[in-house]
C-alpha cells in the first residue's frame, strides 16, 4: 500500500492553525491518526470538526503548522492525487443528481482511466458491499432512492477506487433514527471487510461510542482529549464528562441499570 | 384587399424576409452563446469580474436598439455591411441574459455536490464539464430562450439600417399608414418568437427534469 514505516502515523496534525476571515477555526491542533483505525471527531457544531477533515484532503491548507498524510505535508501533494487516495463521504452523500447510481459509484475509477468493464464489475461489487442489489439500483437516479440508500451509495462511491483513507462528515446526520441505526450497523459490518483508515465526524455521542476505535473530542478549535470508547464513557472528569453524563442521565431516565 | 389576401399576394416576399430575419437571429444567437457561456463561466470563477462583465452587459442592454445600430455604423469592418452590423448589435443584446443565466446556473449548483466533486479529486475541468455545466444546462437554456425571443423582436429594427428582415414590412407599413403591411412583418415575427419560446421551453424542462 505504501512504504510508510509501520509506526509512523497515517495522518498527522502538527501544531496546526487554520484562520478564516480573521477568526481562528483551529488553534495549535495536534493529532495523530493510526493506520487502520476509525477515529471519531466528536464535538459541538462549529467546533472545527469539518475543518479538520478538509485539511486532510487538501480542500483547505493550514494557515500555520503542517498536516501530513502518509508522512508528506498536504502542501507538498498534488491535490488531485491526494484526494483520489482519500474517499470522501458527506451528509446525504453529495451524489451527482444527473448521474445514475452506476455512474456515481463508478466516477473515480472512470476518472482514473479503468476500462469500462472493470468499472462495471467494480460498481457491482461496491453496491453489493453496501447491501444494495445492483440490478435494482444501478440505473436509478439519486432522487429515486431513499435517504438511507443515498448514504450507502455515497459510501460505495467513496470506496470504489479502493483508497487507503476514508473521511466521513456526519454521513448519517440526516437519517431518521431507525434508518440511522441500520446504516450504522451496516457500516460496522462493512468495516470488518474493508480495512481503511477512517476519520468520522459526528456530534452524536452514541454514534461515536458505537463506531470509534478512538474518540477525539474537539472543543472550540482545539483537541480536548483522546479516549477509547470505554475510557470516554467512564469519564468522571474533564471535557468528556459532560458527554458521558448525558449518556448516563439518558440511561437513568429510561430506567436502565446503571 | 383584406389582410389575408395581402399575405397571399406577398407570400414570396414574406418568405424571403422571414428567411433573412431567421439568419439575423440565428447568427447573432450563435455568437451570443459562443461568447456568453464562457463569459458566464469566467464570472463564476472570478467573482471580482462580475461587476465589470455583468455591468457592461447591463449597460449595453439599456442602450436603445436604434441608437446601438447607429453607434456601430462608423465602426470600420462592421459598418461595411448592414447585416454584419445588425448581427453584432443583436448579439450584444443577447449577451446579458446568457451570461447572467450561465453564472446563476453554475453558482446555483448544490454546494454539497461541489464539495464532494472537489473532495474526491475531480480537476477543475472535470468539474466544469461533468458536473457544473450539465447541472446548469436548464438555467442556461432558459437564458437562451429569453435572449432569442428578445432578439426576434429587436431584429425588426435592423431594417432601419438596411439589414432587411421582417422589419422591412413594419417600416414600410408605418410609412404607408397601412396596417396590412405592418402585419405582414409583425405576424411572422410573432410566430417566430412563439416557436422559439415553445422549443426552448420544452428543452429547458427536459434538462431540468432529467435530474430533479
Amino acid at each position: 500500500m505504501s512504504d510508510l514505516p509501520p509506526d509512523e502515523p497515517a495522518i498527522q496534525f502538527d501544531h496546526v492553525r487554520f484562520r478564516l476571515d480573521g477568526r481562528d477555526l483551529l488553534t495549535d491542533f495536534c493529532l495523530e491518526i493510526h493506520r487502520g483505525e476509525t477515529l471519531v471527531l466528536l464535538g459541538r457544531s462549529g467546533s472545527g470538526k469539518t475543518t479538520i477533515l478538509r485539511l486532510i484532503n487538501g480542500l483547505i491548507l493550514p494557515s500555520g503548522g503542517v498536516v501530513r498524510v502518509e508522512g508528506r505535508a498536504t502542501t507538498g501533494w498534488d491535490t488531485v492525487r491526494l484526494r483520489r487516495r482519500i474517499g470522501y463521504v458527506i451528509q446525504e452523500g453529495g451524489l451527482f443528481p444527473h448521474f445514475t447510481i452506476e455512474r456515481n459509484v463508478g466516477l473515480i475509477p472512470r476518472l482514473e482511466g479503468w476500462p469500462p468493464e472493470r468499472v462495471h464489475r467494480r460498481v457491482q461489487e461496491m453496491l453489493e458491499l453496501v447491501g444494495l442489489n445492483p440490478e435494482e439500483f444501478r440505473n436509478r437516479y439519486p432522487h429515486q432512492i431513499s435517504g438511507g440508500q443515498r448514504q450507502r451509495v455515497g459510501v460505495a462511491r467513496a470506496l470504489a477506487a479502493d483508497p487507503p483513507f476514508l473521511l466521513l462528515d456526519e454521513p448519517f446526520g440526516a437519517l431518521d433514527p431507525l434508518t440511522r441505526s441500520e446504516t450504522q450497523r451496516q457500516f460496522l459490518s462493512l468495516r470488518q471487510r474493508v480495512r481503511k483508515t477512517m476519520v468520522f465526524v459526528t456530534h452524536d455521542v452514541t454514534e461515536a461510542l458505537l463506531l470509534a476505535s478512538r474518540i477525539a473530542l474537539i472543543e472550540a478549535g482545539r483537541s480536548a482529549g483522546i479516549y477509547s470508547p470505554a475510557e470516554f464513557l467512564d469519564s468522571i472528569e474533564g471535557p468528556a464528562r459532560e458527554y458521558a453524563d448525558v449518556v448516563r442521565a439518558n440511561g437513568k431516565i429510561l430506567g436502565w441499570p446503571q | 384587399m383584406s389582410v389575408l389576401e395581402y399575405f397571399v399576394r406577398h407570400r414570396q416576399e414574406i418568405l424571403e424576409l422571414s428567411v433573412q430575419h431567421l439568419w439575423l437571429v440565428g447568427a447573432s444567437m450563435l455568437i451570443a452563446v459562443v461568447a456568453g457561456v464562457p463569459l458566464g463561466i469566467l464570472v463564476s470563477r472570478r467573482p471580482r469580474l462580475d461587476k465589470l462583465i455583468l455591468g457592461s452587459a447591463n449597460i449595453l442592454e439599456t442602450i436603445p436598439s436604434l441608437a446601438l445600430f447607429g453607434f456601430l455604423l462608423p465602426a470600420p469592418w462592421l459598418g461595411a455591411r448592414a447585416d454584419r452590423l445588425a448581427i453584432t448589435a443583436l448579439a450584444l443584446y443577447a449577451l446579458l441574459p446568457i451570461i447572467r443565466n450561465t453564472y446563476a446556473g453554475i453558482t446555483g449548483v448544490d454546494p454539497a455536490v461541489r464539495e464532494a466533486a472537489r473532495g474526491m479529486g475531480m480537476t477543475g475541468r472535470q468539474m466544469l464539464f461533468q458536473v457544473e455545466l450539465p447541472l446548469a444546462s436548464g438555467v442556461i437554456i432558459a437564458g437562451v430562450r429569453i435572449a432569442t425571443v428578445l432578439t426576434v423582436g429587436i431584429a425588426t429594427i435592423a431594417a432601419a439600417i438596411g439589414a432587411g428582415g421582417l422589419g422591412e414590412f413594419i417600416f414600410r407599413g408605418l410609412a404607408m399608414v397601412d396596417n396590412r403591411v405592418i402585419l405582414a412583418g409583425a405576424v411572422p415575427a410573432a410566430v417566430m418568437a412563439l416557436v422559439a419560446d415553445i422549443f426552448f421551453g420544452a428543452l429547458e424542462r427536459r434538462l431540468r427534469h432529467s435530474h430533479v
